[in-house]
């Protein structure tokens, strides 16, 4: 694939150039839609492309700018979702066939919504693992994604098909979910940067859900400032999420230049011993710009993904029961054992997953009334090849679809905001977490801003495909 | 331990699911890895005071 010479694909520069009338939204997504056709085939992230409502749109943005009306700061920008957020008029998959019993969406999900109206244009809905359960975005029902930096590879998951659109330049941004590092895998795997923003900062209404109390909405750009950008145009409190917290906005955009504040400092122990060399010189590389002191052990982190990988289970196989009981059949293999296990966990293990959430909040909390920031890798190896059946952790063979998580699970368990910078320190790309403290966000995105600046973290733009 | 096909299907039974036998053996190769990691909450034990009651705060 040749680097793109006259076409941006950063969402800041669309805006902008669309904005004051140097290009018109119609030639940006003419662009974006042709690149789409050309690549998705080899790549597999598009699972419906809907050229028709993006032409409607970037007509409607281009109308506005013609009136003299601004369409907004992500005006005639490309933007793709994760299959499991309602498209108007369309069925929500989530990655499944079950799925499709289901009647059509009646209208966008909240997200997608703030976004058109912030003048981005949907271009389609992305591939994924069924019902969000796997890191690897391979789909039984539609195909595996790969990865633009290498074919063979995974794109990561289960938001994979939306990573790999935004790497390979399909599209400026795209929405993800995250669960357990459904964004952070993928974002590491492919070379991008991702935000898991804090559990109840963003609205999941008119999302599909996996495990309610650790599904979170996020997104992927190639920059910092573009998911600045995006962050700010989606958050704000809807009533239609129940566990969406009632707080005003966090704009970040303006502020992204301002120095990172406080003190970080690299997570030892688990997050240490689990990585491969490229991961660990990969936070060591981050934790030296930041200026990060010492090291610090969360103790409780082993107990912590235990407790998330037991929840994730039996909440997944509580939510697909009846769908379970009548055609399990129509189930992706993979996802349909662990979710039938899932239904038949013991509630003492449900129990003690509770209770070991509650723990860990404590340890965490006590970490950042010390710190800032905490630094980690996100996954223990770069993109695994497609098909790969096991892992190498710390000296043991682990099966590679469960296991890809163990270093972003423990995070997502207790809900904290983090961002997932890109290194290029080996054949693939790898990524570092910028973990910070619950509603600050800011702190995250202003540390990868600073990274960004340094050159020590950036977007991997040229693919090979 | 491992549980037999017969443990899964009487508690498959109480949740009025039928378990294909094609999808036994995944079934309980998932059970397996759930009791692994389940294994590690009790061991050693939480204070008997951490409960992660629903309590309103400001």
């Amino acid at each position: 694939m040749a680097e793109r010479q006259h076409t941006p694909t950063s969402a800041a520069e669309i805006a902008d150039r669309v904005r004051r009338g140097s290009l018109s939204a119609r030639f940006i997504i003419e662009d974006a839609l042709a690149r789409i056709e050309s690549l998705n085939p080899k790549l597999n992230c598009y699972t419906e492309i809907m050229a028709q409502r993006a032409r409607r749109e970037a007509d409607s943005v281009d109308a506005k700018i013609a009136a003299g009306i601004d369409p907004g700061p992500l005006a005639g920008v490309p933007f793709g979702v994760k299959d499991n957020y309602d498209v108007a008029q369309r069925v929500t998959t989530a990655g499944s066939i079950v799925n499709r019993r289901r009647p059509p969406a009646a209208d966008d999900a909240v997200l997608i919504a703030r976004l058109t109206r912030a003048g981005a244009v949907l271009t389609g809905t992305h591939n994924m693992d069924e019902y969000a359960y796997g890191f690897t975005t391979e789909n039984a029902h539609y195909g595996s994604t790969h990865n633009p930096h290498d074919l063979d590879r995974s794109a990561g998951g289960s938001s994979g098909g939306s990573a790999a659109a935004v790497a390979a330049g399909l599209c400026s941004f795209a929405l993800g979910t995250d669960t357990n590092g459904s964004i952070r895998v993928p974002s590491s795997f492919c070379g991008i940067f991702g935000l898991k923003p804090t559990f109840g900062r963003l609205p999941r209404t008119g999302t599909f859900p996996f495990v309610h109390d650790l599904d979170h909405l996020g997104h992927f750009a190639c920059s910092s400032k573009d998911l600045a950008t995006v962050y700010d145009a989606v958050q704000g409190f809807n009533p239609g999420d129940r566990a969406c917290a009632e707080r005003p906005r966090s704009l970040v955009g303006a502020r992204l230049a301002d120095p990172p504040e406080g003190e970080a400092v690299i997570l030892d122990g688990w997050f240490d011993e689990l990585a491969d060399a490229q991961g660990r010189d990969a936070v060591t590389l981050v934790g030296d710009a930041l200026g990060a002191q010492g090291r610090l052990t969360l103790p409780g982190a082993k107990r912590a993904r235990a407790a998330a990988f037991v929840l994730t289970c039996a909440a997944a196989g509580n939510l697909h029961i009846e769908a379970l009981r009548s055609h399990a059949c129509e189930f992706d293999p993979a996802t349909r054992d662990r979710m039938l296990a899932g239904t038949l966990v013991p509630a003492i293990f449900v129990l003690q997953a509770q209770r070991e959430r509650e723990s860990f909040r404590n340890e965490i909390a006590a970490a950042f009334s010390r710190h800032s920031l905490l630094i980690a890798p996100a996954t223990p190896c770069s993109a695994t090849l497609l098909g790969q059946a096991t892992i190498r952790v710390a000296g043991a063979d682990l099966p590679a679809r469960a296991n890809l998580g163990l270093l972003t699970q423990p995070l997502s368990f207790v809900g904290l905001p983090i961002v997932t910078v890109p290194v290029r320190n080996g054949a693939m790309p790898i990524g570092v977490q910028l973990i910070a403290p619950p509603w600050r966000e800011d702190l995250a995105l202003r540390a990868a801003a600073c990274l960004e600046r340094a050159g020590i973290v950036g977007a991997c733009g040229t693919m090979s495909c | 331990m491992e549980p037999s096909e017969d443990d899964v299907r009487l508690l498959a039974a109480l949740q009025k699911i039928a378990i294909a036998p094609g999808h036994m053996p995944g079934v309980i190769r998932n059970l397996v890895a759930l009791g692994e990691q389940a294994s590690l909450l009790f061991d050693p034990a939480l204070d008997v005071l951490i409960e992660p009651s629903p309590v309103f705060r400001p």
